[in-house]
């Protein structure tokens, strides 16, 4: 099987899993700084006739939608999942990235998350989002004031492990990567008396994608290892419990070179005492003009959210790049 | 729930409707048109400043050639590939993932340019895909 692997992935794949990060990431590095004294190398005026362009760094050369988008946590993936493809248009020599805001408006709530996702050499990916969770009128119903709002920052990484979710079409093996979030809530004090046992923590998630090219098909589906209430809005752990595995999955149907169909669907912990927490779920359209513009437009049901019943509505999303 | 099962619903059509009896060559659009397409993305693919220094030394009549057959016999057409297998041809080129990526853009343009159903188009490049490990170098 390691074998199979080894051969199926191409050159990317190094020998065990402990290794393969190392490895690669020594050679990420080692690939930057030649990019990096590549760029200072090249003449600024023409070049022979016989030798090749230099390499545009920041070229997108990645098929357009073969990255997917940016989710709600600043992770590459789809509205509520993380996917296994390194975000960005940068294929392994080249670096990509993205700013987005999403906006998700609910019976009672409304989120608003800002970020930027960067991808390095179709290895490593990094992030920053940061939402803003405004409870209305509920706030007032919940004695926290009217308009009261619940924030928070995510730090996110992933780094692909194996596989290749776009040209391994004659294996099932899909992409796999590893991936974690800091998330950090600003009202300590009142995710405390709520129940949560902390204001920040790591969510830890592996998740492996693939596109079924032949059936226009992406598939998608992560573990996730977290204690987060609400996504970290409100807060870790609680009297319920603390970390569990929570699972995330996707399918997105490729309707045309732009337009891209799917849904989410996403378990969650249920750690708080005083209100119920439920799984989430969104159905998707991604219209993608070209790879520098990306738009998600969904309708998603979050469940039932701090007593205030369950919360369905739109959520849109607007993702800048290359 | 029923946007839910709509897009369950119109999942299922789209999964559903490319008839799998018809040939992939048939849905191409038979041998003239993998022709007029294959010609296309050869003088794309000879034009474009991303693709065309890696074709400076290449025949590119004989490339068209040698494509027909492929991307015809590759989608169960009456055709034989005469040439040299895809790690062979490509040995020592060092081309890129971005290179080869930007082939397959021209490929889609061509198809696009031609009127190949964009199911058809994907079930096409699904065959070609795995050529990546034996064509790009680094």
């Amino acid at each position: 099987m390691r074998m199979m692997a080894i051969s199926l992935t191409h050159d990317q794949v190094g020998l065990g899993m402990g290794n393969i990060t190392n490895f690669n990431m020594g050679r990420t590095v080692r690939r930057a700084l030649s990019v990096a004294l590549a760029f200072l190398a090249v003449p600024t005026i023409g070049h022979a006739d016989d030798s090749p362009p230099p390499e545009n760094l920041f070229g997108s050369g990645k098929i357009l939608a073969t990255p997917g988008v940016i989710q709600v946590e600043g992770a590459g993936g789809s509205g509520l999942s993380t996917w296994a493809m390194i975000s960005g248009y940068g294929t392994n020599r080249q670096v990509g990235g993205s700013a987005h805001h999403t906006f998700v408006t609910t019976n009672d709530f409304t989120l608003n998350a800002t970020g930027v996702t960067i991808g390095l050499f179709d290895r490593l990916e990094l992030s920053f989002t940061r939402q803003w969770f405004d409870t209305g009128s509920a706030g007032g119903r919940l004695g926290l004031g009217e308009g009261f709002k619940f924030n928070q920052d995510i730090v996110g990484a992933k780094v692909r492990l194996f596989g290749d979710a776009v040209y391994a079409q004659d294996t099932w093996l899909p992409q796999v990567s590893l991936g974690a979030q800091y998330k950090k809530a600003d009202k300590g004090a009142t995710v405390r008396a709520v129940g949560a046992a902390d204001d920040d923590d790591i969510d830890l998630y592996l998740t492996a994608s693939k596109i079924l090219l032949d059936k226009s098909l992406v598939l998608s589906g992560a573990a996730r290892l977290t204690r987060a209430n609400q996504f970290g809005l409100l807060g870790f752990g609680g009297p319920n419990g603390g970390r569990s595995l929570q699972f995330e999955g996707s399918a997105a149907y490729l309707l045309s070179r732009h337009f891209v169909l799917g849904a989410d669907y996403r378990t969650k912990p249920d750690n708080l005492a005083f209100a119920e927490e439920d799984d989430a779920m969104a159905a998707y359209v991604v219209w993608l003009p070209s790879k520098h513009i990306t738009v998600t437009a969904a309708y998603t049901d979050l469940g039932k959210i701090a007593l205030q019943g369950r919360q369905r509505g739109f959520y849109l999303s607007l993702q800048l790049g290359f | 729930m029923k946007p839910i099962s709509t897009l369950a619903l119109a999942l299922f059509i789209g999964l559903s409707t490319p008839a799998q009896a018809a040939s992939l060559f048939d849905d191409l659009g038979g041998l003239e048109s993998i022709t007029r397409f294959t010609n296309r993305l050869v003088d794309l693919t000879f034009t474009d400043p991303r693709t065309a220094h890696q074709f400076k030394h290449t025949k590119k009549e004989r490339l068209a050639r040698l494509l027909v057959d492929q991307l015809c016999e590759a989608s169960g057409g009456p055709c034989r590939y005469k040439g040299v297998n895809m790690k062979k041809s490509h040995i020592k080129l060092g081309i890129t993932e971005a290179e080869f990526n930007a082939l397959v853009e021209q490929l889609q343009q061509a198809m696009d340019e031609e009127g190949v159903p964009f199911h058809a188009q994907n079930r096409l490049l699904a065959i070609l895909a795995p050529m990546k490990r034996d064509i790009v170098e680094r």
